[in-house]
């Protein structure tokens, strides 16, 4: 969550709004987010309903898998990122940049 | 005697390796599930509640219905909050 708080301006410049999700309860993500310094909003899945619905609900341990998703404007997924590469922010960060520019280009 | 002592012990020694050997990978956490959304597919919709408190003081709740021909939209799942990344 670090790294998308350090560039959440460049996700803003092209148009984009950040959301972190996980299954705890929106108290314990205030704080969390109080002590990481993020800004963007945490969103509590305290259900696992999108979890399941995202198909990263892990049926033994509870848990989701580390996953990012980049949606377009029109509801649609434009990048994936899965595991340890989900911690970096620049494969989303260049969807975004591809998705913005998209808009701007003449048609 | 002091050899059948040692003899003992190194076979009590190699026994409680082998079995902390062959009980090891019961201890691995499941395997992560891979998502079976595709780039290109349609997102399923969320109705969350947030970090976020509202003018009404209350947690703000957020759907991605809400972004559609507004905003691109980027969700990190992570796995637990303190965990870092």
């Amino acid at each position: 969550m670090k790294a998308y708080q350090a560039d959440i301006a460049k996700f803003e410049a092209t148009d984009t709004q950040v959301f972190g999700v996980s299954i705890d309860s929106p108290f314990a993500n205030a704080e969390f987010a109080k002590q990481i310094g993020v800004t963007f909003p945490l969103l509590s899945d305290i259900k696992h309903t999108v979890l399941k619905d995202y198909g990263i609900f892990n049926e033994d341990g509870g848990y989701g898998n580390r996953t990012t998703f980049v949606i377009d404007k029109d509801g649609v997924i434009r990048h994936i990122d899965e595991g340890n590469v989900a911690i970096e922010v620049t494969g989303a960060e260049n969807t975004c940049n591809i998705l913005a520019h998209k808009k701007e280009s003449p048609q | 005697m002091i050899k059948i002592l040692f003899a003992l012990l190194a076979v009590l020694g190699s026994s409680i390796i082998g079995l902390a050997q062959t009980t090891s990978p019961t201890q691995q956490p499941p395997p992560a599930p891979h998502t079976n959304l595709k780039v290109g597919d349609k997102a399923p919709d969320f109705n969350l509640p947030s970090t976020i408190v509202g003018a009404d003081n209350r947690r703000m709740r957020y759907k991605l219905s809400d972004f559609k021909g507004k905003k691109n939209v980027v969700l990190a799942f992570y796995v637990f909050a303190f965990t870092g990344g």
